[in-house]
């Protein structure tokens, strides 16, 4: 995967002065609601107190400096990075890219087009022209000596948000006093090594840094979602919110996946992640990074939320659809069993099943020995709590943050589209969730926002109650007719051959003849 | 507690005032209890002092197995025995004291979040460098936990809850963590709080909340704890806005009402050793 060798530090000053990004002027940035997409660019934010130090550094171009720049668009490295799938939509080095903002969006590689992310001043813009400059050294350089680098750009300690599904504050989140002198002396140290190879990478696609994309490996999508599973739907969200250039293979063998279990990042380098927060993690190392515009608090938050999301909902979501018999038996094992292969469609989804309620159980049930009701009435109380709080938070805003999406954004969206996507015959939370109608609307909203293909498959499957047996219906009918066909050939066929029944073709004078010889052959023959 | 049970402890509980003879179980402070467990109590203890509401702490060897739900600490008032610091602030509120009163809704949605996450990160790291981490649980958590058994019983209950916890992890996703990573966890976990916390004496601005108490009890014990090593505590210690709050409600509520509920003042390293057989 290309490393993008330096981040233009894209700071408020570049709007005042196109090689001199300074530190100072980063920090009084304004942090309205709006959030940048990500970007290409790190936020150099010196000490200042609540604007992140983060590199944002994703497909977008490098910001401007000052209010919210729209995003222009994938950054040089964004769509360097990964030659099979980015498009670039509009050439680098063109400065006028203010006027197009829905060219951005041809240029995600999943090809999703008019996703009317919010336009933002265009402060990447003017950076563009300094980034892109033919000779991209001076600001560089200088930039990167003078800007304190965002944590983001430190090689990203390995293994730090590991984990089960814990939420984990953005690699690139602002780090506090400890993390801007390291970042600013990483950054400064590293500077020119990373104009180098930022260097060689922004001039063209320089095939060998771009080496194979990365793959995500997930599972396939059902019930409206583009993805059936929880985690393989936060992982492709965040990847779609982030543009990140991602080979999407979505199968249903498990088995088939790099690293058996689904969902599966197969990076550039070959190496395979397959818990999805580290994941994630990974797609911000590579600078596809949602959260780079969240302040410290909402970084904060982001932790805490997710924390609830676990605690709470996750036991919940894995009730509802694995533990309760009615919804096991009649949408989560059908569906499995009918879209893996054979044979793993006969033990493969009991096995999952045995393997979530042992989850269950040791997440909750070890402290509540109580039976099993009480515990459920427990659980669904609790997520219904938890439901509410979320909605509180959201409120009426489009995202948890503002305008533009962030993890969270992600990890809600993956467990709230699964509770209400899916038919659920015994649905208790569902009827609950679709009383607090900001969050639906708020998954509606992503869901055609983000995924409109998927979105559009949504009504074909709402009939299937009635299509599938309709289309059954001529195949049945067939079926029955060839069958009774292919067993009566079968009776005809022994006869003739073994001789009970001989046909001669001799006159019918001869008939009776013939019939007392046909007989007095099946006598010798017995 | 199912719903009706409690909706019927709730009614019976608002009915009785706040008796003076209220108990908070725990297990004996100087051998046996663990790091999460004392961390636990004391954030209860500090939640009561927070409410003004009188409470006393008695030492069982067999607290764990007192407790309806298998947890440290547990308050025994009037006639009902709760644990775990979520029950027992509902409890104290059926009572008629609430300190998350004054907050509005996305408020209280982010002091839940909030709590969460530190039982999700600081509580299971804290479970995990007492039962996954080599080193802590042979020098200490073993002879600790064991202690007020005799032969063989202490060996085989200290395996036994280890056992689980270990299970417990691998669950979680904790059980391929190397210690490292979960410091790193712990880091996170801190600076998220300090963030939130910012220069504000409390998270919600004046008063205190259950937050804080919890938050308090689990610094505390990690800042006044003397393990195998120092890491821990130095990963808190980074923060300076968290000490400072630490010392602050330790100040407020310990030593001014002169109740020498925490083992040390000024936050010392309190000892966590083997106990002297």
């Amino acid at each position: 995967m290309r490393r993008r060798g330096a981040t233009v530090p894209v700071t408020k000053a570049t709007a005042s002065e196109p090689h001199l990004p300074s530190p100072t002027q980063a920090p009084t940035r304004p942090r309205s609601g709006r959030r940048h997409r990500p970007c290409f660019v790190s936020m150099a934010t010196g000490g200042a107190g609540p604007a992140p130090n983060i590199t944002r550094c994703g497909k977008h171009a490098a910001r401007g400096t000052a209010p919210r720049s729209p995003r222009s668009g994938l950054s040089p490295e964004g769509r360097w990075s990964s030659p099979g799938h980015v498009q670039i939509c509009e050439s680098p080095q063109s400065p006028s890219r203010r006027t197009r903002p829905p060219s951005r969006w041809a240029c995600f590689a999943f090809g999703g087009s008019g996703l009317p992310r919010p336009r933002r001043p265009d402060r990447q813009r003017r950076a563009w022209p300094r980034a892109l400059a033919p000779l991209r050294e001076p600001p560089l350089d200088q930039a990167a000596a003078a800007l304190p680098r965002s944590p983001r750009l430190r090689p990203a300690p390995s293994g730090r948000l590991s984990g089960r599904a814990k939420p984990r504050l953005p690699e690139g989140l602002p780090r506090p006093q400890p993390g801007d002198p390291k970042g600013a002396v990483a950054g400064g140290g590293s500077a020119p090594g990373r104009a180098e190879a930022w260097r060689e990478v922004l001039p063209g696609q320089r095939a060998g840094k771009m080496a194979a994309p990365m793959e995500l490996f997930c599972w396939s999508g059902g019930w409206g979602l583009p993805s059936v599973d929880l985690d393989s739907l936060a992982v492709l969200t965040y990847a779609r919110f982030t543009g990140a250039p991602l080979k999407v293979h979505k199968i249903t063998n498990p088995w088939r996946s790099p690293s058996g279990t689904l969902p599966a990042l197969r990076t550039s380098h070959g190496e395979v992640i397959s818990v999805p927060h580290k994941i994630i993690t990974h797609l911000r190392k590579e600078k596809y990074n949602a959260d780079y515009d969240l302040s410290a608090r909402q970084g904060a938050d982001t932790l805490a939320f997710m924390s609830l999301l676990e605690e709470k909902l996750l036991p919940v979501l894995i009730h509802t659809f694995w533990v309760d018999t009615k919804n096991y038996v009649e949408v989560t094992r059908k569906w499995y069993a009918e879209a893996m292969p054979f044979p793993l469609n006969f033990f493969l989804p009991g096995r999952m099943q045995r393997q979530y309620m042992e989850r269950l159980q040791l997440l909750c049930g070890e402290h509540r020995p109580e039976n099993e009701e009480e515990l459920e009435k427990e659980l669904y109380q609790e997520a219904r709590e938890c439901l509410t709080l979320l909605s509180q938070r959201l409120g009426s805003q489009k995202f948890f943050f503002g305008d533009a999406p962030a993890s969270l954004d992600a990890f809600v969206f993956s467990y709230l589209a699964l509770l209400l996507q899916a038919k659920l015959p015994s649905g208790k939370l569902q009827a609950h969730l679709r009383g607090l109608h900001n969050l639906c609307a708020y998954c509606t909203h992503i869901l055609s926002l983000y995924f409109p293909w998927d979105g559009a498959g949504v009504p074909p499957p709402r009939q299937t109650p009635a299509g599938p047996e309709t289309e059954e219906e001529p195949y049945r009918r067939r079926n029955q007719i060839l069958s009774v066909l292919a067993g009566l050939a079968a009776m005809v066929g022994y006869a003739l051959l073994s001789g009970i029944v001989s046909i001669q073709r001799a006159t019918p004078a001869r008939a009776p003849g013939t019939r007392a010889l046909g007989m007095a052959e099946e006598d010798e023959e017995e | 507690m199912s719903l009706v049970a409690e909706a019927f402890v709730s009614q019976i509980a608002a009915a009785e005032p706040w008796p003076e003879n209220a108990t908070l179980y725990q297990q004996l402070k100087g051998e046996q209890i663990l790091l999460s467990d004392n961390a636990a109590s004391l954030a209860v203890q500090a939640f009561l002092q927070m409410c003004n509401l009188p409470i006393k702490v008695v030492c069982r060897a067999n607290a764990e197995y007192m407790s309806p739900s298998g947890k440290v600490p547990f308050i025994h008032v009037g006639n009902q025995v709760v644990s775990e610091l979520g029950p027992i602030v509902q409890f104290v509120k059926a009572k008629g004291h609430s300190l998350s009163d004054g907050l509005d809704e996305v408020q209280k949605a982010e002091m839940k979040a909030y709590m969460e996450l530190v039982n999700n990160m600081l509580l299971t790291a804290e479970l995990y460098l007492q039962w996954c981490d080599e080193a802590t649980v042979g020098e200490i958590t073993h002879a600790r936990y064991g202690s007020p058994y005799p032969w063989p019983l202490n060996h085989i209950l200290a395996y036994q809850k280890q056992w689980e916890v270990r299970r417990k992890m691998k669950a979680i996703g904790w059980g391929k963590k190397t210690l490292d990573q979960v410091l790193e966890d712990v880091d996170q976990c801190c600076q998220a709080l300090s963030q939130r916390l910012g220069t504000q004496p409390y998270f919600f601005n004046k008063q205190p909340t259950e937050l804080d108490a919890l938050v308090f009890g689990h610094l505390y014990t990690i800042l006044t704890t003397q393990l195998t090593s120092d890491e821990l505590s130095e990963k808190v210690k980074n923060y300076s806005n968290l000490l400072a709050f630490c010392r602050r409600i330790e100040q407020h509520y310990f030593e001014d009402r002169g109740k020498g509920c925490l083992p040390q003042h000024g936050l010392p390293r309190g000892a966590m050793s083997a106990p002297r057989i």
